[in-house]
């Protein structure tokens, strides 16, 4: 059986076959019989040729040799074979280096037709920004955070990305959200009024007397319990009119806390604000003060004094943490002088409008804000702006502006309502550079480029520097030097958080489904016994309202019995979760560790094995790693003899390839073969038996995973893709759901994690199966690196047309020893990401 | 942070009470006669009208955490009951509720998804599907009752639905034990992927229904914002035209997807522009969110009144406070939370103070109820005899989080389809069943199934 799986769902369009003028046909025909044919022949025929068929795949099945040269498809499915070992199979002769080279080099030339002198770059549909880019790009635009990932619906995926221009479509109520979002973010980004009143804030840590501390949010946590009397004195240099306000909020523990205290607020020693405090889970008390003042010194004094005393503080509710009834003191916010002569210029003011304020004429106002939108849409459509356009948007402005009461910039603010709105915004538009010689690809033009390596870096809009030596046509010229900038840039954490994020899937760890106590006592063998005593209490419970229905009160006093029998027995139980805080960690820790490989330039290698890792205190004590201490996450050295170190034994990678009750080592087998190996299986045939289901014909004894899986593999139809997927996966059994090191299952130990490669290669456990990936695989892992990456800054599943550049960028990867520029730069700089297709 | 929420305090209780008195105008004008003609309009094809030829209205309503049993269900049976303490509010409009014993969502009880009862109960209440545990983007529950209807239903009206809540919005991340919060913010879903967001802004709910602004000017503000919006409509499909001349295949489509889109909206707009002139209710516009919160509760019961009068709108959802809610109740001398009582363990003063919020909320619904019975309608009965109103929680007992007999009222005479004034208890049933029913009243093309319906629930 041939093992390949399609990927290419898509019609092949993307790639022109058109191939006169490359290899020509006749030729290709020529070099086949003479040298592919011979070697096809001798290695392949035994199961696809003469007769044979397996896995639906024969050479000879074909009218005409230029017939079978013609099968993209199967040539395509041939190459990743043959490259990656799995053809011919394990146990028969292997292809000699000079047969494969031959194979490989006829299948680009001839049967792919591709053509080095003038690579076909293939076709990016017309990408829409799907929800983090639209969110970044506002944010880079107008200055403001517009929740996108909550007021969008998702973005559907393709390959693995949602960034992938044929997959993104424009539902009827997206296109209501983007209209309404243009709305809210203008109102809330563009300043109404040129100038506004000064504002500045004080911290709560620089209130003199506090007995606690700030808290992480810089806030003081006043109980209730506790007297305090804070104070903290503040310059005003001008006369006029201030006002002061008090930034206190009251927040109680989950459960009521009866404390009480009375609250004031004092100004230069006089009294503004008295108020009964009491428990609340939250409420912003909002108080705010008026003074006038010549230049001077001003004195505000927060005090508390309790009503209840400490000895009346309740004990927490069985299983509840402690109770407390706090105000949370943030400091003051100080506006003034409210007199208008004294307003400054609003901050953001000067990203929308060059001048400090617009014309005092309305007559002047066009003019003004044709410059004002120009600027505007030029940065929105990340490209030069029509002049037709302009005008339009002048117009709108215009038609504002009849309406009685409309400032400019209202005005003008309803002409970049519709800029957010135009598909110029919404959609990459790309144009190619004029002068291409006729029957060549054009590059495309300096404007598409500074977006694709702003988009594909930083997943947002291209900053100033590239859209200015974009202007100036040097942005080409200066590529490496901008791409090490992009690359330094904070922004590049979008590039791990998105890509890294999809590719290893840790953007999923938050949400993934794990029921932690079910795991813990899967691990420990008590399983059943935990869902009979569950079912017992539920059992139990029901009959108890039966009986009340019923007003059964013997019945009933007899179950209340039995109830607090068990209650007394078992407990209620702790809570056992798989906390956020810990999967927060390990989502951190594989993006930090694939941002360090990216800042120092480090190799793609130490993503299957490295000898360090990103830990906290939390984190560090679930991977039984001593001597972390604290939240912060930071790089440490791992034991020489610790099984962790790379992605694959990562908490999130081993959590979010998990079942919710328990491993998959199917699923964390597929994750190898597809995101390490780029050989995924074909999905299950229909009515494949679940695991479970497998599981019921074991006697009702409770079987091993291993042994489950056997059973489930007995069946031929599963076994030449479980083959495969079960004896990778099967090597992180020593790891639960949580990715919680383990050395038994079911009460039992875990058997031998020894196992396997399809391509023959054997490991006693994981450490062994990372080395081997390291050094055996290296240039499946990297090919298949340079496929997701080429993927994930194209917005489009890898072509046939795109074999030339990969193997050119694999080449960089394997010279460069894995650096992660050379994959970077190698993608940047190929052809898919320089050109355009010409429609020829 | 706004520094005068406190002290406006007095002015929106001023401006509240001069709001009720025009609305007691409003609800004694003929306002109504104006909509007949679109009435009978309905009327010939069946849909959401009475016999009568009158709007038929359909509401849900959502309080939280469960009730007190005990004190939730009336004595008696069938016709012959009285109210206990938690719906005696409701004793001046017996004949026009019955209470319903004995539905359940067991959609919203544990199962391999283990903890979460709360947002499962939320989301479930009216879609009756077990919703997808994820705190991520891929949230997921069905499309719910209330938006099926007003599928087939919204045309007949200026708003498909109205979506109202009194309590503060989140909308992302995790709410309970790793369900997003999209689950307990919302009972309205138009797709199982897509939730409404109901609007807790008295104000910005009046805006929307009639305009801003004083009476008199609320119908040229609505005019000015369609125009604009008509306005920069017309920039972007030029816009897409001009860009598309330039595009092949692929690319086009992706355009024309956009412009298709555009355009549905440009046509809803002129939708809106031909049901003529909008109604301006005979009151001010609301403020804002009031301090008080039987008066927040009350003021978008207003707006669910007034939109309901004036045939705004016929389906509405309206999320008292979500499911979980810790709101402690000082207008009850209740310093605890509603969530944290709602655990009372037994505690017999745990449960006193449960039953005073629970009667609480009842007392608020039994106001809206006669406000909507005082409301004449244009055939001479009232708003609340051609409503159809469902108030319930989707949590039974808080204390431990069941989901089988759910405290339900079931409000109005559906036009005369419904036979209000009883008690009815049944067997366990699925309240998805009850739903199916009350889309069988609107007339809407009869669905086979709905959630875990097993069939009719005839009331």
């Amino acid at each position: 059986m041939i093992f390949f799986r399609l990927r290419f769902p898509l019609p092949l369009t993307a790639c022109a076959f058109a191939l006169a003028g490359k290899v020509a046909a006749a030729d290709s025909v020529a070099l086949f019989e003479k040298e592919v044919r011979p070697i096809l022949e001798e290695h392949c025929y035994d199961c696809h040729g003469d007769g044979e068929k397996k896995g639906k795949v024969a050479f000879d099945a074909f009218g005409s040799t230029a017939e079978l040269g013609k099968q993209t498809d199967l040539w395509m499915a041939v190459l990743k074979n043959i490259r990656a070992g799995l053809m011919p199979p394990v146990k028969e002769p292997r292809l000699p280096e000079a047969a494969l080279h031959a194979l490989e080099g006829w299948i680009k030339s001839g049967a792919l037709g591709l053509d080095p002198a003038n690579p076909d770059p293939g076709h990016v549909t017309l990408r829409r920004l799907n929800r983090v880019e639209y969110r970044n790009t506002i944010h880079d635009l107008m200055g403001i955070d517009f929740r996108a990932d909550a007021e969008f619906p998702a973005d559907d995926a393709g390959y693995g990305f949602d960034n992938i221009g044929d997959v993104l479509s424009t539902s009827p109520l997206l296109l209501e959200k983007y209209m309404q979002a243009a709305d809210t973010i203008v109102e809330k980004a563009v300043p109404l009024e040129g100038r506004v009143v000064a504002e500045r804030s004080v911290e709560a840590r620089e209130f003199a007397g506090s007995r606690v501390r700030p808290n992480r949010e810089g806030l003081l946590p006043l109980s209730m319990y506790e007297a305090a009397d804070i104070a903290h004195t503040f310059r005003v240099e001008k006369a006029g009119t201030y006002r002061v306000e008090v930034e206190a909020t009251v927040r109680g523990s989950f459960s009521f806390d009866p404390g009480r205290a009375i609250g004031t607020v004092s100004v230069d020693g006089k009294e503004s604000w008295r108020k009964e405090l009491a428990w609340r889970d939250k409420e912003d008390l909002a108080i705010a003060v008026e003074l006038k003042s010549e230049p001077g010194e001003h004195t505000v004094r927060f005090t508390l004094e309790p009503l209840l005393g400490l000895d009346r503080k309740p004990e927490p509710p069985p299983g509840e943490g402690a109770l407390f009834a706090n105000v949370d003191f943030g400091g003051l916010k100080i506006q003034g002088p409210l007199e208008r002569k004294h307003w400054k210029a609003q901050p953001g003011y000067a990203r929308f409008f060059p001048r400090a304020e617009p014309p005092d004429d309305p007559a002047a106002w066009p003019v003004y804000a044709r410059e004002v939108l120009e600027r505007f849409a030029t940065r929105a459509f990340r490209r030069p702006v029509a002049d037709a356009t302009v005008e339009k948007l002048g117009a709108i402005a215009s038609r504002a502006w009849a309406v009685k009461g409309t400032t400019f910039e209202q005005g003008v603010g309803r002409a970049m309502t519709a800029v957010l709105a135009s598909p110029r915004f919404l959609f990459r538009v790309e144009e190619a550079q004029p002068g291409a010689p006729t029957g060549t690809h054009p590059f495309i033009d300096e404007y598409a480029l500074a977006s694709r390596l702003s988009y594909f870096l930083w997943s947002t809009m291209p900053d100033d520097e590239l859209l200015t030596l974009a202007a100036k046509g040097e942005l080409r010229k200066n590529l490496g030097a901008q791409v090490n900038r992009l690359l330094a840039d904070s922004r590049a954490e979008e590039l791990v958080r998105n890509f890294a994020g999809q590719w290893l899937q840790t953007r999923d760890i938050e949400g993934v489904s794990i029921d932690a106590r079910t795991v813990l006592a899967r691990d420990a063998g008590t399983e059943r016994e935990g869902r009979e005593r569950f079912e017992r209490f539920r059992k139990v419970n029901e009959e108890m309202d039966v009986a009340r229905k019923a007003a059964d009160e013997m019945r009933l006093a007899e179950l209340k019995k039995e109830m607090d029998e068990m209650r007394a027995k078992f407990g209620r139980g702790k809570r056992v979760e798989f906390s956020a805080g810990l999967r927060t960690a390990m989502r951190r820790e594989a993006e930090m560790f694939f941002r360090h490989l990216l800042r120092e330039d480090r190799s793609a290698l130490e993503l299957l094995d490295a000898d360090y890792t990103f830990l906290n205190e939390a984190l560090a004590q679930h991977y039984g790693i001593p001597d972390v201490q604290g939240s912060e996450m930071r790089l440490v050295k791992l034991p020489p003899d610790s099984p962790r170190g790379g992605v694959l034994t990562m908490g999130s990678t081993l959590a979010v390839t998990s079942n919710p009750n328990r491993t998959s080592p199917v699923k964390r087998g597929l994750f190898i073969l597809d995101n390490i190996l780029g050989t995924p299986t074909p999905p299950p045939p229909p009515d494949v038996p679940s695991l479970e289901a497998s599981e019921k014909n074991a006697d009702g004894h409770e079987l091993s995973l291993r042994d489950a899986l056997a059973l489930h593999r007995g069946k031929p139809i599963c076994s030449s893709c479980h083959n495969r997927m079960d004896p990778l996966g099967l090597a992180f059994e020593n790891f639960n759901a949580m990715g919680l090191w383990r050395e038994q299952e079911r009460g039992q130990p875990i058997p031998s994690v020894a196992g396997q490669l399809i391509t023959g290669e054997k490991f006693a456990d994981v450490r062994e199966l990372k080395h081997l990936l390291v050094h055996e695989r290296r240039d499946d892992f990297y090919r298949c690196l340079t496929e997701k990456m080429l993927t994930y800054a194209l917005g489009r599943g890898p072509e046939p047309c795109d074999v030339l550049a990969i193997d050119e960028i694999v080449a960089r990867l394997q010279r460069e020893n894995g650096r992660l520029t050379a994959l970077v730069l190698g993608i940047i700089e190929s052809a898919p990401f320089q050109k355009r297709r010409a429609e020829l | 942070m706004n520094p005068n929420t406190a002290m406006n305090a007095a002015s929106l209780a001023t401006s509240r009470r001069r709001f009720l008195r025009g609305l007691g105008a409003c609800l004694a004008l003929p306002s109504l006669e104006t909509f007949l003609p679109r009435a009978s309009a309905a009327a010939a094809t069946g849909i959401a009208t009475t016999a009568s030829g009158m709007p038929l209205r359909t509401a849900f309503v959502y309080f939280p955490n469960g009730a007190i049993h005990d004190h939730f269900w009336p004595q008696g049976r069938g016709t012959d009951f009285n109210f206990k303490r938690t719906l005696s509010p409701l004793e001046k409009m017996k004949a026009n509720v019955q209470v319903l014993s004995g539905l359940d969502h067991r959609n919203a009880e544990p199962g391999p998804d283990g903890a979460g009862d709360h947002a499962r109960a939320n989301g479930a209440f009216l879609t009756g599907v077990r919703v997808k545990k994820t705190a991520g983007a891929d949230i997921h529950a069905g499309i719910s009752v209330d938006q099926l209807a007003a599928q087939h239903i919204g045309q007949l009206t200026r708003f498909p639905s109205l979506e109202l809540s009194a309590d503060a919005v989140r909308k992302a991340g995790s709410c309970d034990s790793g369900y997003s919060c999209a689950y307990e913010h919302n009972l309205a879903w138009r797709s199982p992927t897509t939730p409404l967001a109901p609007e807790p802004d008295p104000r910005l709910v009046f805006e929307r229904l009639f305009g801003g602004g004083a009476r008199g000017e609320r119908a040229g503000s609505l005019a000015q914002r369609q125009q604009q919006q008509r306005s920069i409509l017309d920039f972007v499909i030029d816009d897409a035209r001009s860009l598309q001349r330039n595009l092949t295949h692929r690319d086009k489509d992706k355009l024309d997807e956009y412009l298709t889109n555009v355009r549905e909206i440009e046509q809803r707009i002129a939708r809106a522009e031909q049901f003529g002139t909008t109604p301006d209710p005979a009151v001010d516009t609301p403020t804002g969110i009031p301090a008080d919160y039987a008066e927040h509760l009350r003021l978008m019961y207003e707006m669910l009144a007034l939109a309901f009068q004036t045939d705004s709108t016929r389906v509405a959802t309206f999320l008292l406070a979500h499911d979980g809610s810790n709101r402690p109740f000082p207008e009850l001398s209740i310093a605890e939370g509603h969530h944290s009582l709602s655990h009372h363990r037994n505690d017999a003063a745990m449960i006193e103070k449960c039953a005073l919020i629970d009667q609480f909320y009842a007392a608020q619904f039994a106001w809206f109820l006669e406000k909507l019975d005082a409301a004449k309608d244009a055939d001479g009965t009232s708003v609340l005899h051609n409503s159809m109103i469902v108030y319930g929680c989707g949590n039974s007992d808080g204390n431990r989080h069941t989901h089988t007999n759910l405290p339900l009222v079931l409000a109005g005479h559906g036009g005369g389809a419904l036979a209000p004034g009883q008690f009815r208890t049944v067997e366990s049933t699925p309240m998805c069943n009850l739903f199916l029913t009350m889309l069988d009243h609107l007339h809407v093309p009869p669905a086979e199934r709905f959630g875990d319906s097993t069939g009719r629930f005839p009331v």
